[in-house]
C-alpha cells in the first residue's frame, strides 16, 4: 500500500496537470466566446494574415510591405493612386496646381478635418511633414528621392500648402508622404526619430489621420489597428483591422481555414490550391507589379566606366543576347513554375500599369532555331559537340545564379540551364543566397542571375536602374553596388531618363517611358521572365465589399492606396446578435468546447484507471522478487 | 567540453601552481577553477563573435533598399556608416561588448530591447517545455528500467522511440491540424499560432490563461520530443547501475525495493541525465527554430533567422554572445553541481 501511494499521487498530478491545460482553454475559450460580442460589433473586425512582421511602426524607420500598409492606413498622404487605375485623385488635398513657371506648387487642402485625438489636421501639418524630412538627415531615408527637388514646404493658411521646387517633376502629383501630426513629432527631436516607436503608450492609440489608428502591437504577434473616429471619410463598416503574423504559410492557410483569420495576402500556390473549393472562402489571383527576370553582365563597370567584375565577354555582344532571348520559353514558366499564377513578360514596366506599359510590338517568342540561327549569323560556330566557341575560338560556357530564398528561383534557373544548353551554350548553375548575390552582382563577378522586382505606380526608380550613374561605385577602396544589376548603360537612355524626370505632362512622360523600355527591350539586359500574380484568399462567408486594384483583376489588398479597408464590410446575416459565438474570428461555436472537455477527460480517465491497474501487476511483480 | 572536468583545466593552470593546497581547500580551488574557465571561455567567444559575422557575404544597405525609392546619396552614407574600418568597428565593439547603444541595422532599435522583446516567449516556451520533458522523461526512464522487458517498459521505450525520431516540425504541424484546426468534424481547441489573443490584456487572470491555451500545442510538442530523449537515457543508465555489486548489497540488507530504487540506484544513475539537461538548459534560450516557426511564436529562434539576412550583424554579435553566455554559464552550474552528486569530481 504505502509502495503505491506515490505512483497515484504522481498519475494525480500529471492528470491535474493535463486537466489544468484543458481547463485554461476551456476557460479561454469561455471568455473568448463573449468577448467579441461584447466589443460592440465582433463581425466588424477583419483579421488578416500576413507572413512577415511590420519592422518599424516609425514610418522614418520601417522598410518592410507589412509596415507602409500600416502608415498608409494611418496617415493620409496629399494625393493617392486611384483603385480604377492607379489616375491620381484627391487626397488630403482637394486640388492641386503646378505655377506656369513650373517651380511653385500649391495644394488646397480639405478643411475641417481632425486628427484621430480631436487636434485640428490642417496644411501646417503637411509643411512641418515636408520641412522636416527635407531639413532632417536621418528622416531622408525613406522619403529622400520624393523631397530632393523640393527646397521649401510653406502653408500659407490652413487649407493652403505651397511647395516650392527646383525644377519641374513630375512627381509632385503623387508625393507618397505621410503626412504626421506636428503636435505629436514636434516632440520627438532629430536623435531620438530612428529609435522613435510610434507605437501605442498605455493603451492610447497612435494619432493618426487614415481611417485606422495603431491600437495594439505585440511584436511578431500582431497589429491591431482600430477606427479613427474623426476619419474624413466618415465611419468605415470595418470598425477593427488585426494583422496577425504568421511564420509560415502553411499554418496560416491553416488558420483561413479555420476561421481564425479572414484574410491571407500573399500566399503560396499550394497554399492556394489547398483552399480552393472550401465553402466560404475565396481565392483570388491578383494581377501583380512583380517581374521575374534572367539578367546579363552586359559589361560590369564602375560608373565612372572602369571594368570591374569577370564577365563573360560574349556578353556584351547585343546579337548573343538578343539570341538568347529567342530561347526561353515564358509560357512555360508562367505555367510550369508559377502554377498558372503568370503571364509571359516583355518590358520593365508590368502591364498593370497601363499608363506607361509598353507591349513590344515585335516580341520575343520561344524560338530555339531562331535562337541559333541567330548566334550561327552573329559568329558563335557550334563546334562538333554542339557547343558553340566564342570570339577567342575557344567554348562559351555561362554561369547561372538562383537564389536559394526562393523555391520558384531553384525551377526557373533549371529550365534556362535547359533551354541554353540545347542552342548550344552550357550553363552551370549555382544556388546563392540573396546576400551572397547580391555581393556578387556588385563585384560584376557572374555572368546571368535570376531575380525580380516590384515596380511603383511611378516608373522613375524602375526605369533608373538602368542608367549609367546606377553602375557600383568606389568608396573608401571598396567596390559597393548601385542599383543597376546588369550594367547597361547608353548615354541616349540616360538623356531620356532626365527627360521623363522634368516633364509633368503624363502623356508625354508617358511616351518617353516607353521609349526607354523599348530601348531595354531591344538591348536586352534582362529577359523578363514573367510578370507573377499575387494569390489572397478570404473568407467570403464574412465579408465582401473589396476593392480591386487596379480593377477589375489586382489585389485585394497590399495596394497603393486603402481602398478595400474603407469599402469592404461584413456579410449581413439574418442571425447577426441571436448567436453570438458563430462565426466570431477565432473560436468555434461555444458549444464545442465543453464537449471536447468532456471527451477528452473521459478518454484520460480510461487511461488513468488503465495505468493505475498495470501499476498494481507490475508492484506485485516487484514485490514478489 | 567544460563538463569533462580533466579537459580545459590547463587553461586557467597559472593560479594553482604557485601555492597549491595552502590557499584554500580542494572544494573552494575546484570551484575557482571552474569559474575562471568559463569566464576565459567567454573572453574567447566575444573575440571570436566579432569576426564571424563579418565574414558573411552580404550588403545590409543594398538588400534593405532594393526596389525602394532612396536617395542614392542616402544610400551612400548608410554604406559608409556600415563600412568603417575594420580596426575601428573592433575597438568599439571591444571596448563593451555588451553595450546598450549599440542598433540593430534591421530594427533601428537597440540590439538589446529587441532581444528583450524576444527572450519572454522563447523562456516561457523552451523553459515550460523542458522543465515537463525532464520531470516526465526522468519518471518514464526510472519506471521503464526498474521494471526493464515488462509491459510498460515494452511500451514506453516503443513510444519513446517513435517520438524520439519524429521530426518535430511534423509533429507540431500535425499536432495543429488535429487539435489547432479539427479534423473529421471535431473543432480545434486551440489556436493555430501566437501566443495571445489581440485586445486581451496579458497581466491579468485572463491574459495568463489565454497565453497557457495559445501555449499549450508548442509546448506539448517540444516537450514530447524532449521527453524522450530524457527518457531513453535515464532507463540506459539506470539499468547499468542496476546490475552493480551496491545493490545486491543493499537488497541483501533488506532494503524494500522502493528505498533501493530512490536512495541508492536512482543517484547514480541521475549523473548522465543531468548533463544532458544541463546541457540542454543552456540550449533554452537558443530557442527551438522549428516549433517558432510551426507555431508562430516571436522567439529569439526566429529573429536568429532574420537577424542572419541581411546580415544584421550587431543584432547577430548580440544574439550569438547571449547563447554562449547561457551555454558558458549552464555548463558551469553543471560543473558544480556536478561536483556535488559526485565527490570524485572536486579532486
Amino acid at each position: 500500500m504505502s509502495v503505491r501511494l506515490p505512483r497515484i499521487m504522481s498519475l494525480i498530478v500529471g492528470a491535474a496537470v493535463v486537466s489544468a491545460g484543458l481547463i485554461a482553454g476551456a476557460a479561454q475559450a469561455d471568455t473568448a466566446s463573449p468577448s467579441p460580442a461584447a466589443s460592440a460589433d465582433a463581425k466588424a473586425t477583419l483579421t488578416v494574415g500576413i507572413t512577415q512582421d511590420i519592422d518599424s511602426a516609425n514610418p522614418f524607420t520601417g522598410i518592410v510591405a507589412s509596415a507602409y500598409e500600416i502608415y498608409q492606413m494611418q496617415y493620409p498622404t496629399l494625393t493617392n493612386y486611384s483603385a480604377q487605375d492607379f489616375s491620381i485623385v484627391p487626397g488630403l488635398a482637394d486640388s492641386w496646381q503646378e505655377s506656369a513657371d513650373h517651380l511653385t506648387w500649391t495644394y488646397k487642402i480639405h478643411s475641417g478635418l481632425k486628427w484621430s485625438d480631436g487636434e485640428p489636421m490642417t496644411a501646417k501639418d503637411a509643411a512641418y511633414t515636408f520641412n522636416r524630412i527635407i531639413n532632417g538627415e536621418y528622416e531622408q531615408t525613406n522619403y529622400g528621392n520624393y523631397v530632393a527637388n523640393i527646397t521649401k514646404a510653406v502653408a500659407t493658411d490652413d487649407t493652403t500648402l505651397v511647395l516650392s521646387v527646383k525644377a519641374a517633376n513630375p512627381i509632385m502629383t503623387h508625393l507618397s508622404i505621410y503626412i504626421l501630426p506636428e503636435h505629436i513629432w514636434s516632440k520627438v527631436s532629430e536623435a531620438q526619430v530612428k529609435t522613435y516607436k510610434n507605437e501605442p503608450v498605455d493603451g492610447q492609440p497612435v494619432v493618426g489621420g487614415g481611417p485606422f489608428v495603431m491600437a495594439e502591437r505585440r511584436v511578431g504577434q500582431f497589429i491591431r489597428m482600430t477606427a479613427n473616429p474623426n476619419y474624413a471619410g466618415g465611419p468605415t463598416p470595418i470598425r477593427e483591422v488585426v494583422f496577425r503574423v504568421f511564420q509560415n504559410q502553411d499554418a496560416m492557410g491553416q488558420a483561413l481555414k479555420k476561421g481564425e483569420i479572414d484574410f491571407a495576402d500573399g500566399i503560396e500556390a499550394n497554399v492556394a490550391k489547398s483552399l480552393e473549393g472550401i465553402p466560404g472562402i475565396t481565392t483570388v489571383n491578383a494581377t501583380y507589379s512583380g517581374f521575374n527576370e534572367v539578367a546579363f553582365n552586359t559589361g560590369a563597370a564602375l560608373s565612372d566606366g572602369k571594368p570591374i567584375g569577370d564577365g563573360n565577354p560574349v556578353l556584351k555582344d547585343l546579337k548573343f543576347r538578343q539570341a538568347l532571348s529567342w530561347a526561353i520559353d515564358r509560357q512555360t514558366l508562367a505555367d510550369k513554375v508559377y502554377g498558372g499564377a503568370a503571364t509571359p513578360g516583355s518590358t520593365i514596366i508590368p502591364g498593370m500599369y497601363p499608363a506607361y506599359h509598353l507591349t513590344p510590338a515585335t516580341p520575343y517568342t520561344f524560338d530555339p532555331e531562331k535562337a541559333k540561327s541567330l548566334l550561327e549569323a552573329a559568329g558563335y560556330k557550334a563546334g562538333s559537340d554542339g557547343v558553340r566557341t566564342g570570339p577567342d575560338g575557344k567554348p562559351i560556357e555561362l554561369r547561372l545564379f538562383g537564389r536559394t530564398n526562393s523555391a520558384n528561383s531553384k525551377q526557373v534557373v533549371q529550365f534556362v540551364k535547359g533551354w541554353f544548353d540545347a542552342v548550344g551554350i552550357p550553363t552551370t548553375v549555382t544556388m546563392k543566397s540573396e546576400d551572397a548575390l547580391t555581393e556578387i552582382i556588385g563585384q560584376g563577378t557572374y555572368d546571368m542571375f535570376e531575380w525580380g522586382w516590384v515596380v511603383e505606380p511611378d516608373p522613375d526608380y524602375q526605369v533608373s536602374t538602368f542608367t549609367c550613374g546606377q553602375r557600383s561605385y568606389e568608396d573608401a577602396g571598396s567596390v559597393l553596388a548601385g542599383l543597376s544589376d546588369s550594367f547597361y548603360c547608353d548615354p541616349a537612355y540616360d538623356k531620356l531618363y532626365a527627360a521623363q524626370g522634368s516633364e509633368t505632362d503624363q502623356t508625354k512622360r508617358s511616351d518617353i517611358v516607353k521609349q526607354m523600355q523599348q530601348m531595354v527591350y531591344d538591348a536586352a539586359p534582362y529577359i523578363v521572365t514573367v510578370y507573377y500574380n499575387n494569390l489572397e484568399a478570404y473568407r467570403s462567408d464574412r465579408f465582401t465589399g473589396f476593392v480591386p486594384q487596379p480593377s477589375p483583376s489586382g489585389s485585394l489588398l497590399f495596394q497603393y492606396g486603402v481602398w478595400s479597408y474603407v469599402n469592404a464590410k461584413p456579410v449581413s446575416s439574418a442571425g447577426e446578435g441571436t448567436q453570438p459565438a458563430d462565426g466570431s474570428s477565432g473560436s468555434s461555436p461555444g458549444w464545442v468546447i465543453p464537449a471536447g472537455v468532456l471527451v477528452v477527460l473521459i478518454v484520460l480517465a480510461g487511461l488513468v484507471g488503465w495505468l493505475l491497474k498495470r501499476g498494481r501487476g507490475g508492484e506485485a511483480a516487484d514485490d514478489r522478487e | 567540453m567544460a563538463l569533462m572536468p580533466e579537459a580545459g583545466l590547463d587553461i586557467t593552470a597559472p593560479e594553482t601552481s604557485p601555492a597549491s593546497g595552502s590557499w584554500a581547500s580542494p572544494g573552494v580551488r575546484y570551484v575557482v577553477r571552474r569559474i575562471l574557465a568559463a569566464v576565459a571561455t567567454l573572453i574567447f567567444v566575444v573575440l571570436f563573435n566579432f569576426f564571424l559575422f563579418r565574414m558573411l557575404p552580404g550588403d545590409p544597405v543594398k538588400l534593405y533598399t532594393r526596389g525602394r525609392n532612396v536617395d542614392p546619396e542616402q544610400v551612400r552614407k548608410l554604406t559608409a556608416a556600415l563600412n568603417r574600418p575594420l580596426g575601428q568597428q573592433f575597438l568599439d565593439y571591444i571596448r563593451n561588448p555588451f553595450a546598450a547603444n549599440v542598433d540593430s541595422v534591421k530594427y533601428s532599435q537597440p540590439v538589446w530591447s529587441v532581444i528583450g522583446e524576444r527572450v519572454w516567449p522563447t523562456l516561457l516556451l523552451v523553459g515550460v517545455a523542458t522543465l515537463i520533458a525532464t520531470v516526465v522523461g526522468v519518471w518514464l526512464g526510472i519506471r521503464s528500467a526498474w521494471n526493464r522487458g515488462e509491459r510498460f517498459d515494452r511500451i514506453s521505450t516503443n513510444t519513446t522511440l517513435v517520438l524520439y525520431s519524429m521530426p518535430e516540425f511534423w509533429l507540431g504541424m500535425i499536432l495543429l491540424i488535429v487539435l489547432g484546426v479539427g479534423v473529421f468534424g471535431l473543432p480545434g481547441l486551440f489556436p493555430t499560432g501566437g501566443l495571445s489573443t489581440p485586445g486581451v490584456d496579458t497581466s491579468s487572470l485572463r491574459g495568463w490563461l489565454d497565453v497557457a491555451w495559445h501555449l499549450f500545442l508548442p509546448v506539448t510538442t517540444l516537450a514530447i520530443v524532449y521527453l524522450a530523449e530524457y527518457s531513453l537515457v535515464m532507463r540506459a543508465s539506470l539499468i547499468d547501475e542496476m546490475g552493480q555489486d551496491y545493490l545486491q548489497t543493499a537488497r541483501a540488507k533488506g532494503l524494500m525495493d522502493k528505498l533501493v530504487r530512490r536512495r541508492h540506484a536512482v543517484p547514480n544513475a541521475l549523473l548522465p541525465t543531468m548533463t544532458l539537461i544541463f546541457l540542454n538548459l543552456g540550449f533554452v534560450v537558443g530557442g527551438a527554430i522549428t516549433i517558432e516557426y510551426v507555431f508562430s511564436i516571436p522567439g529569439l529562434g526566429g529573429l536568429t533567422v532574420d537577424a542572419l539576412s541581411g546580415p544584421d550583424v550587431p543584432l547577430l554579435q548580440a544574439l550569438f554572445l547571449l547563447f554562449s553566455a547561457a551555454v558558458i554559464l549552464a555548463n558551469l552550474i553543471a560543473d558544480l553541481l556536478y561536483a556535488r552528486l559526485d565527490p570524485r569530481v572536486r579532486t
